[in-house]
Parts: structure tokens; C-alpha cells; sequence
């Protein structure tokens, strides 16, 4: 009887013990899942290729941060708004996200026009906003150079157009037997292509007064519009023929990813084949590399996936994506999207905190090896004083993939000129 | 039948012009009739459905992006070249008509005409929403190789997959003509288009009519699907501007006039491309094209008279 009772009162010992255990752990789990993530709010046109392949990448990031143990001990929490390209999307996407979302930083972006009703309500919050998209000067006129909680990350236009000239005359030293002098621009007749000419006619007028880079590259220049297939257009048979009169060493054609196959295919037929041939528009259509007509088109871009050949850090972000997202980052918007994420956590591991001076100043140092193979560094622009990326690269179709062909750091392949003959494909 | 000296007038004129300008502008001409052709091809099933079941149809541009897209899953999943794939676009898309019609088309026929454009542009939102859900909006192309060939006469050099628009566009007009005017059911269809009720009255099947008609339609957008998808860009709003210029050769060419559908969408072709090889002016060529619609419709006001 005796070993029984103490057998019993065991039991009741070790079950009380079990129980006090049990509820040590239930608390310790709810403290530790009361953590407060931090958070950060996108703004992104999900319905295109470009957001979609952003907020993707974004949360790769994230994810990878937060099974690396997060930020500072904290978990990140990614909130995508879709601003549907429309500008008051996008501005009531801002309001959402600080006020009901309450998110501690803005990321994101592609749209200019959508950022232009975004800049107020941003200067509204005064958060710290790390931006990937909006080329056009225009928002950096909008931001302003007071704004030291901003930084944008994408390479103005007027940047972009720069780099392209630095990039030709570098390649044009390389490869002296390449000729630039005559430039014929094909252009959209809505506002993005007017615009690209409009840049190249301020750009070439400085030139010819001995001032900016494109002095001593271009000699003659001329410019024509075409409806764009976007906007019910497509024919260009009669802007190409009035190229063709003209005998350029280089064309240029600056319109929407509608427009790259049936331009090419309409050179193709009336026989045009530039010497060089260059197509500028946003994006690519997604069988664009599979047709023997892409083959030694050159275009302007921040990033390709054989950039793997030459970046560990673009290899890892393409492999990353594919396993994750069971498909092919297409548009640099993709490792954008993963370099805004990892920039701005650089940024608060290197403050420490989440203190606004504090982190931007640490924003400011932050050297970032991103997966569009170059470091990430801020520096100021015209007008803003935190800007990121400031050149695209020139890249040309080779064998269906886009090869990198300057910057020669990670150029990927040699440049192929002159175009190749149409009847040689 | 008496002959218009206004009629043979007008057709002299025409040819002089015609001639002056290939002098002038040879590819001016070699392109306007190409892409007025395909105009006409997307407008004439339009016209029929308008002039017979007396709908106007706002989703008859987003038909033929429905009939491209299709076309293009049977270029990439069975690698069927577009050309063949009409025989199954066709009567796949009369399918899609039918299906559409019993759900939708007929249940508005009697409604007031804003329920019926309100109807149809849900249509158009549907289907322009879920192609951009399946493919996405990024624009999808094919290359054939036949698509951008070209020949050489003496100095000209140009393509010659387009005239393949024209071909169709004469070959859907040619159908429909001895559709509508020999057979007992296109003789039905043409009396309907007259004169509904006094087709119904005399036994003939209104409803069944209006069914086939819309069908038929849907299906000749087909042949138009398919033969763009080499040539073109297709993206879920690639058809959506060809609903405008469709309702325009149909108000150009009178209701019911199915052949001036043709005429009417070659001399806006040509008038677009003759203000296009004009280096500088191609921001006028719709300027040209709508310009030179009203001024056909208010000349043909003014006459006081529709063929």
C-alpha cells in the first residue's frame, strides 16, 4: 500500500510538472510569434510582366532573409499593392500602405506617370522610400533635392541616354572598324517615343556646341514616327523604306515590345539590314529570341540571364527564381525587385536600427553586389541627392539569348557587326 | 439594269487616280491594298451580323483576337502552321458564336439599343480579361518564314504575304454573295435582314436565322485571326481597334452593302498609305482615314441615297 501511495504521488509530480512545461512553452511561442516584423509596402503594376516579376523576385528576397533569421531579429513582412498602372491606384496605394498597412518603408515602382501622383503623398509620409522604377526626369523635377528620405534606384532617362553614348564610343574603340555616324530613329508617335526623340535631338544639340557626351559620336541624325502595334498601328514599312533611302550606319527603332517582331519581319521584306540595328523598347515579347530574325539585334537593358556566365550574385538570384517561381526572370525589373529588397536590409544592418538619420546615412555606404552585375552605390544626380544605378548596358540577340557586349567588365559575348544579312539566316 | 453615267464617272476617276499614284507611289498603293484588304476582311462579317440580326456587335474586334490566340496554341502546342489551322479555327470559333449567342446575343435582340452595347462590351471585357489571365499581357509572336517574303519586279521589291488579306477578303465576299443570293437559306437570311417580321410571317425561322448568321460571322473573324497571327503582334487588345474601323467601312459602305465593304476599306488603305509614305505625315494617317469617312458619309447624306 505503502509503495503505491508514492507511486501515485510520483505521477501527480511529474504530470504537474508536464503541464507547467507545456504552458512555459505556449507562452514563450506567443512571445516570440509577437515579434513585430518589419515591414515593407510595394507599390507594383502586377498585371504586367515587369511588376509581376518584381513583386516575385521581392519576395524571394524576402523569404531568403527571413530563413537567413531576418533583420536586426526581426522578421520581414512584404505587403504588394497592384497600382494597375494608373496613376491614382498608385497614389492611394501610398495612403493604403501608411495608413492602414502601416508599413515602416516604400519599395517598388515602374511606372513614371504613376509615380507623379505617387511623389505628393510620398512627401506626404516622409518615409524612407527606396524606389526601383520611374525613368522620367520628370519625377526627379517632382522629388525634388530636398528629399534625403528617397532613393531611386533606376537610372534616369537622361542617364540612360548618356550611358548608351559612353557604351558606343568604348565599343567603337574596341572595334574600329564600327561606324556611328549616320542615326536614323524610328519612334513611337505617343509620349514614350517622343520622348526618346526628343532626348537625342537635345542630346545631339548640345553635341554639336562641343558640350555632353554624345560630342565627337554621332554626325547626322534623323528621326520619323510610326504608330505603334500597341495602339492599333504595325506597319512600318514606310518609315523603314524612308531609312533605307537614307543608308544609315545605324537605326534605331523606339516603340513597345508589340512592335519588335513585325519591324524586324517588314525590314526582312523590303530588304533593310542597317549595319547596325537597334531596338529600344521596354520589354520583349516572349518569343522574340526564338526567331532567326532577332540574331544580332543589339538593345539596351540592365540586365540578362547570361550575366550568370560572369555574376554569382545574378546566377544565384536566376536559379533562386527558377526553383522558386517555376520560370524564367525575363525583364530586369526581376533582379531589381530582389536588388531593392537586399539594398534596403544592407542599409539596416549597417545602422543597426531603424532610426531614420541613422539608416540614411547607413543607405548612403551601402556597396551592393547586385544581380544585375554591378555594385550598388548611391551618389547624387541632377537634382536628387540618393540615386542608384545610373547606366544600362548594350546588349545584343545572339543564338536566341541576350548577350551582354558592354560594359566589357561583364560582357558575355563578342559584339557581332555588322547585322547579319537577312539572306544568310 | 441602266448604266449611271455618275457610276462610270466616278470609276474613271478613280483608276486615273489609281494610276497617277502608282507612278508616284507604287508602294503606296502595293500596301494600301494590302491593308485595306484585311480591313475589309474584319469588316465584312461585322456588316452581315449588323444588316441582318441588326446588332452592333463592340466585341467584334476581341473575336479576332480570340480566333489569334487560338491559332497561336495550335501553332505552339501542335505545331500547326496558322494557315492550316483555319479549318479548325473556323468552325470553332462558329462554335464560340453560337454558344454565345444562345447565352447572351438573343436574350438582348428586343432590348433598347444601349442594353445591347452594354452587352457586348461586357463581351469585349471578358474575353480581353481572360486571355490577359491565361497569356498575360505580354505580346506574343511566331515566326514563319513564308510571312516576310518578299518578290523583286524590276526596281520594286515588296511582300507578298499580305495579299493573302486580299484573297480572303474576296473569297468571304464571293461566299456570302452566292450564299445570300443562291441558296434557299441565304435567301431566308436576306429576307430576314429586310424585313424580320414579315420573314416570320411567311414561316421562316427568325431566331434560327439570327443564330446562324452570328455564328457565321464569329467564324469569318476566324479566317482573319489566323491569317494575321504571322504578321502581327498579338496581345489581348490587338483586335480592339479593328471594331472601330469596322463600324466605319460599314457606315462607309451603306448597311447591307456587303461589296462596298471591300471598296470602301481599299480606298481607306490606300488613303493611309499614301499619307504614310509621305516622310513626316504618318502621325495623319487616321487624321486621313476618319477625315475621308466623313466625308463619304455626309456626301452620301447629302446625295440622299444608300445602295
Amino acid at each position: 500500500m505503502e509503495v503505491s501511495n508514492s507511486n501515485f504521488r510520483r505521477c501527480r509530480e511529474v504530470r504537474k510538472f508536464l503541464v507547467i512545461l507545456f504552458v512555459l512553452l505556449f507562452l514563450f511561442s506567443l512571445g516570440v510569434a509577437k515579434v513585430k516584423p518589419i515591414k515593407l509596402g510595394a507599390v507594383l503594376p502586377l498585371g504586367d510582366i515587369t511588376g509581376r516579376q518584381a513583386a516575385n523576385a521581392m519576395k524571394l528576397a524576402v523569404k531568403e532573409i527571413n530563413e537567413a533569421g531576418g533583420v536586426l531579429g526581426r522578421p520581414l513582412e512584404l505587403i504588394i499593392v497592384d497600382d494597375e498602372m494608373k496613376p491614382e491606384k498608385g497614389a492611394a496605394a501610398i495612403n493604403k500602405l501608411a495608413t492602414i498597412d502601416k508599413v515602416d518603408f516604400f519599395i517598388g515602382g515602374m511606372s513614371s506617370g504613376v509615380h507623379l501622383a505617387q511623389i505628393p503623398i510620398l512627401k506626404k509620409y516622409k518615409k524612407i522610400t527606396v524606389w526601383i522604377g520611374a525613368a522620367s526626369h520628370l519625377c526627379e523635377q517632382a522629388i525634388g533635392p530636398d528629399a534625403d528620405w528617397y532613393f531611386h534606384l533606376h537610372p534616369w532617362d537622361y542617364q540612360q541616354g548618356a550611358s548608351y553614348a559612353i557604351g558606343w564610343k568604348a565599343i567603337l574603340k574596341k572595334y574600329p572598324q564600327v561606324k556611328f555616324d549616320r542615326v536614323f530613329l524610328a519612334y513611337e508617335e505617343g509620349a514614350f517615343g517622343t520622348a526618346s526623340y526628343k532626348a537625342y535631338l537635345a542630346m545631339l544639340e548640345q553635341a554639336k556646341k562641343g558640350k555632353g557626351v554624345y560630342v565627337g559620336l554621332v554626325k547626322e541624325f534623323k528621326g520619323e514616327s510610326f504608330k505603334s502595334a500597341a495602339f492599333g498601328g504595325g506597319d512600318y514599312r514606310a518609315v523603314l523604306r524612308h531609312a533605307k533611302e537614307w543608308n544609315p550606319d545605324v537605326f534605331i527603332w523606339a516603340g513597345y515590345d508589340a512592335d519588335a517582331l513585325p519591324i524586324v519581319a517588314q525590314a526582312k521584306e523590303i530588304g533593310f539590314a542597317p549595319p547596325i540595328f537597334i531596338g529600344a523598347p521596354p520589354g520583349w515579347p516572349a518569343d522574340f529570341g526564338k526567331s532567326p530574325l532577332s540574331e544580332g539585334i543589339v538593345l539596351y537593358g540592365m540586365w540578362a540571364p547570361s550575366l550568370n556566365k560572369v555574376s554569382p550574385v545574378a546566377e544565384h538570384f536566376y536559379n533562386a527564381y527558377v526553383k522558386e517561381f517555376k520560370e524564367e526572370p525575363v525583364t530586369y525589373f526581376a533582379p531589381l525587385g530582389y536588388t531593392n529588397v537586399y539594398f534596403l536590409v544592407e542599409g539596416i544592418k549597417k545602422a543597426g536600427t531603424l532610426e531614420k538619420e541613422k539608416l540614411i546615412k547607413a543607405l548612403e555606404q551601402v556597396e551592393y553586389d547586385s544581380p544585375l552585375g554591378e555594385k550598388l552605390k548611391i551618389a547624387p544626380s541632377a537634382i536628387i541627392k540618393h540615386q542608384g544605378f545610373t547606366k544600362q548596358k548594350i546588349l545584343q540577340w545572339q543564338n536566341g539569348k541576350q548577350e551582354v557586349i558592354w560594359p566589357f567588365e561583364v560582357q558575355t559575348a563578342d559584339f557581332i557587326y555588322p547585322f547579319p544579312k537577312w539572306e544568310d539566316r | 439594269m441602266k448604266d449611271d453615267p455618275r457610276k462610270k464617272i466616278t470609276l474613271m476617276v478613280t483608276l486615273i487616280i489609281l494610276i497617277i499614284l502608282f507612278v508616284l507611289k507604287p508602294y503606296a498603293i502595293i500596301y494600301g491594298v494590302q491593308r485595306g484588304s484585311l480591313y475589309a476582311l474584319v469588316a465584312i462579317p461585322l456588316a452581315l451580323t449588323l444588316g441582318i440580326v441588326g446588332i452592333l456587335n463592340l466585341a467584334h474586334g476581341d473575336f479576332l483576337t480570340l480566333g489569334a490566340y487560338l491559332s497561336y496554341w495550335f501553332f505552339t502546342s501542335l505545331g500547326l502552321d496558322p494557315t492550316v489551322s483555319i479549318v479548325l479555327i473556323v468552325p470553332l470559333m462558329f462554335a464560340i458564336g453560337a454558344g454565345l449567342y444562345k447565352l447572351t446575343i438573343s436574350r438582348v435582340l428586343k432590348a433598347p439599343l444601349l442594353n445591347q452595347l452594354l452587352l457586348t462590351f461586357g463581351l469585349a471585357m471578358i474575353i480581353e480579361e481572360s486571355i490577359n489571365l491565361i497569356f498575360t499581357s505580354r505580346p506574343r509572336n511566331i515566326f514563319v518564314n513564308y510571312a516576310s517574303s518578299s518578290v523583286r519586279i524590276g526596281k520594286l521589291q515588296f511582300g507578298v504575304y499580305e495579299f493573302t488579306y486580299t484573297l480572303a477578303a474576296v473569297g468571304v465576299l464571293l461566299f456570302l454573295l452566292y450564299f445570300l443570293k443562291k441558296t434557299k437559306l441565304g435567301k431566308a437570311a436576306f429576307a430576314v435582314g429586310q424585313n424580320p417580321r414579315g420573314a416570320r410571317i411567311i414561316g421562316i425561322n427568325v431566331e434560327m436565322i439570327y443564330l446562324l448568321i452570328f455564328s457565321m460571322s464569329v467564324g469569318m473573324v476566324g479566317i482573319a485571326s489566323a491569317l494575321i497571327l504571322p504578321r502581327m503582334s498579338i496581345f489581348p487588345l490587338v483586335g480592339a481597334p479593328f471594331t472601330l474601323k469596322s463600324f466605319c467601312l460599314a457606315a462607309m459602305a451603306g448597311l447591307g452593302n456587303l461589296k462596298g465593304i471591300l471598296w470602301s476599306g481599299l480606298i481607306l488603305g490606300i488613303g493611309e498609305a499614301v499619307i504614310q509614305s509621305i516622310e513626316g505625315y504618318s502621325g495623319w494617317a487616321d487624321i486621313v482615314f476618319f477625315g475621308v469617312l466623313i466625308v463619304v458619309i455626309i456626301t452620301r447624306s447629302y446625295r440622299g441615297s444608300y445602295s
